[in-house]
């Protein structure tokens, strides 16, 4: 009897203890909805950085403000080594730390995966640090809740305001109200990158406009072995940012999604954006082009096929054209000085925007509502965005990476840089149209759904019709 | 002389008192809080809506949430007859005569369960891996390249190959925990089954078995609790994917409450998963007693 009683204690404290894991905890790693950014699996890292008035270089204007100032960002100092974007930000936020020797500025830094689970907690728990990152499908909400600062006043009477771009403001824009200073690097989420002689060898000087004529060069790539387009959607999120949000686009038109957006009638279930949906569902499951693999692999895995040359080319993010840039250069510069760039092909049946890929600044830095109580230091987180996305953060990134960031940099002397820099310059901010990154916008709790879907869409288990209805239904739900 | 070095009561409490403040704030409290908050709408921030019992009658009509039970009671099942069956069959064979090293065996045995579940998922990603899989390798090896699959993206099986790691990974628990067992048995008892003429099998199943009893039980529990909770090795490996092929409880509540930011209703899963874990292992503890007492 005894036995039996310590039994059933003990298996109700070991299920207690599932149950307050799965309740509260902030450290398990996220799953990715949508990561406009690189995520490397860095341990949480948390600097009290010293003040330092020595190495002062960026804005010294006297803030009244003396104390703590706390932001929460996911540059990590594993993460800003080839990503141009995190290494700008944490020098303009060190120049900025080094300004103000009278505020102590501490910083937060989690991995990418862990920064959007914690900042999720810490919003729930009404606990926000004093400046953030804010994921731009995350504005309605946390505005909606009072919990981010409505910046609108402030940044249209920023002096860098002539120089915004101001349609990176949208995803954070909400009844007309701006709540953050888009940030880091404005970056493609859905590039081409090929082997410019591999597809010579197969018959082509550059990479196909159209589906068809990349289905005619699988036939050649599968009979060497050679997988024709490398894709990883193992974190169900890129299929989403990394595809779908492109060849939607090319169905739908951006109208459609500027309904969504705007809730003026646009539905998942309109058949153009099913029509993308069911030519998603052919090119994955009917053709032969992509790796058998691309449910189970992440992008890192894939494109390391492409690094290996076992694959011809690789559908990615800004954050993985970098990463095979620099390791190329390191590892094979032949191979390196052979990559091109290209836009999603365009299926036979699309009419829209054949050049277009998506682009845009996925998080903003902004500010938690509870610091307005303290002008001063208001006054001073304001001062700290303000610089930390303005002229000194982009002209950092376009002179060192030549990447473009919030504001605009006139003349950006491209001479500098080596060829495959340029042409990826050239190709992400002159030579191709612009879309809407899907998940910058509405909210997760579609996203996870429809990216869950996705993944079922793929292997053939759902149908076209299913996943936009479950869509739409999430999406009347929650939006 | 026993009551001179006996504490006082006072004593015993006060050093109770750290740690069971701990439990109960790092256990209780969230298992009450999370009870309050399933009663809400609640997207994060702090707005709260008191909804009743709405979240509760969408958890009924939830399908990926029944489809989750299941994949537990499908890992449930899995690792009783893999952790716990395997482990007993182990250990009856590293106490035969015929086996050496015993130290080393037990050693090795219980090794995966040191290694963190994160990693023991990594490992057999790398082991699933389409491309550079040990798996796949293999049937290449013997020629039989056209039973290659995309192993983790396979909805019929994913689940079977989710467990496995699972299991491999247990073995040694359970498998320290009858050794011990079994080492408290009287030998003589085993000697007079010898003379008796009774082979390893009638041993095993007339002898052991009964004599372990208790200790069986306790294993089992442990394996339907931890089970039930089955959260770290399957993100890693699949997220739940492909689709909701993989999703367990746990994960579909960790999904809800961060990836949609649906606080409210990730309590109510969370407690969700609290009764029907109860209610399992509950279940299995009035089978088992039921079972052993026909038997004694």
């Amino acid at each position: 009897m005894k036995k039996k009683v310590i039994s059933i204690l003990l298996s109700t404290a070991m299920i207690a203890s599932a149950l307050g894991g799965c309740g509260s905890s902030p450290e398990t790693p996220a799953a990715d909805t949508a990561v406009p950014a690189e995520t490397p699996a860095a341990p949480a890292e948390t600097t009290a950085a010293p003040a330092d008035d020595t190495a002062s270089s960026s804005d010294s204007s006297s803030l009244a403000y003396t104390g703590e100032l706390e932001i929460m960002h996911y540059s990590t100092s594993e993460e800003s080594q080839g990503n141009g974007g995190s290494d700008g930000f944490r020098t303009v936020l060190a120049d900025w730390d080094a300004a103000h020797p009278d505020i102590t500025l501490t910083q937060n830094i989690l991995a990418n995966a862990e920064y959007k689970t914690q900042i999720a907690t810490l919003a729930a728990a009404d606990d926000l640090p004093d400046v953030f990152l804010l994921q731009g499908m995350n504005t309605i909400e946390w505005a909606k809740q009072g919990l981010v600062y409505d910046l609108t006043d402030t940044i249209k009477a920023s002096p860098y305001y002539s120089d915004y771009n101001t349609a990176y403001f949208t995803p954070f824009t909400t009844e007309d109200k701006i709540y953050g200073f888009p940030c880091l690097t404005g970056g493609t989420c859905t590039v081409v990158l090929y082997d410019k002689q591999m597809w010579k060898d197969a018959g082509y000087d550059a990479f196909p406009t159209t589906w068809a004529d990349v289905e005619a060069a699988s036939e050649y790539f599968n009979g060497q072995g050679i997988t024709t387009v490398a894709f990883g959607n193992g974190g169900k999120w890129q299929a989403n940012s990394c595809f779908m949000s492109t060849l939607g686009n090319r169905y739908t038109g951006p109208e459609w999604f500027s309904g969504l957006i705007a809730k003026s009638g646009a539905s998942f279930e309109d058949a153009e954006f099913v029509a993308s949906l069911a030519e998603t569902q052919r090119l994955f499951t009917e053709t032969k082009i992509f790796n058998p693999d691309y449910n189970a692999v992440t992008n890192e895995d894939a494109r390391e096929y492409y690094i290996a040359g076992t694959a011809a080319a690789f559908i990615g993010g800004n954050w993985d054209e970098s990463y095979i840039a620099a390791t190329l250069q390191e590892s094979d510069p032949d191979k390196w000085a052979n990559i091109g760039f290209a836009v999603l092909p365009q299926p036979a049946d699309a009419t829209k925007a054949p050049n277009s890929q998506n682009i845009g600044l996925g998080y903003a830095v902004a500010i938690n509502s509870k610091v307005a109580d303290d002008p001063d230091k208001l006054a001073a987180a304001i001062d700290l965005a303000e610089y930390i996305t303005g002229p000194a953060f982009s002209s950092f990134v376009a002179e060192k990476y030549a990447l473009g960031g919030l504001t605009k940099v006139s003349d950006v002397d491209l001479s500098g840089f080596d060829q495959i820099t340029q042409d990826f310059y050239n190709w992400s901010y002159i030579d191709t149209e612009t879309c809407e990154i899907y998940d910058s916008y509405i909210n997760s709790a579609v996203w996870d759904v429809f990216n869950t879907d996705l993944q079922d869409l793929m292997n053939g288990d759902k149908t076209p019709e299913e996943v936009a209805a479950n869509a739409q239904a999430a999406y009347e739900a929650n939006y | 002389m026993l009551k001179t070095i006996k504490p006082k009561g006072w004593v015993v409490a006060l050093y109770l008192l750290v740690p069971v403040a701990l439990f109960v704030f790092t256990v209780f409290m969230p298992l009450i809080t999370a009870f309050v908050y399933s009663f809400f709408e609640w997207k994060g921030g702090p707005n709260k809506t008191f909804i009743g019992l709405d979240n509760y009658l969408t958890l009924i009509q939830d399908k990926t949430f029944w489809e989750s039970f299941w994949h537990n009671i499908y890992l449930v099942a899995a690792c009783i007859i893999g952790q716990v069956g395997i482990a007993f069959v182990l250990v009856l064979m590293i106490n035969s005569k015929l086996v050496k090293f015993k130290g080393i065996h037990r050693t090795f045995g219980f090794f995966p369960s040191t290694i963190a579940a994160v990693c023991i998922g990594l490992i057999w990603n790398m082991i699933y891996h389409y491309q550079y899989g040990i798996i796949n390798w293999f049937l290449k090896l013997i020629g039989k390249p056209e039973l290659c699959k995309v192993w983790l993206n396979e909805p019929n099986l994913v689940m079977l190959l989710v467990s496995i790691p699972l299991i491999w990974q247990y073995i040694g628990y359970y498998m320290v925990i009858i050794m011990s067992a079994i080492a408290s048995i009287d030998t003589e008892i085993f000697e007079s089954a010898e003379i008796d003429g009774a082979n390893g099998f009638q041993r095993a199943i007339y002898i052991v078995l009964p004599l372990i009893k208790n200790t069986m039980i306790v294993c089992l529990t442990l394996c339907i609790a931890g089970n039930m909770k089955a959260f770290d090795n399957i993100y890693v490996m699949t997220a739940g994917g492909p689709g909701t092929s993989s999703m367990v409880m746990a994960m579909y509540g960790y999904q809800i409450s961060f990836n949609q930011s649906n606080m409210g209703y990730g309590s109510c899963i969370s407690v969700g998963i609290f009764v029907l874990s109860l209610l399992v292992i509950g279940g299995s503890q009035r089978m088992l007693n039921q079972f052993t007492k026909e038997k004694d």
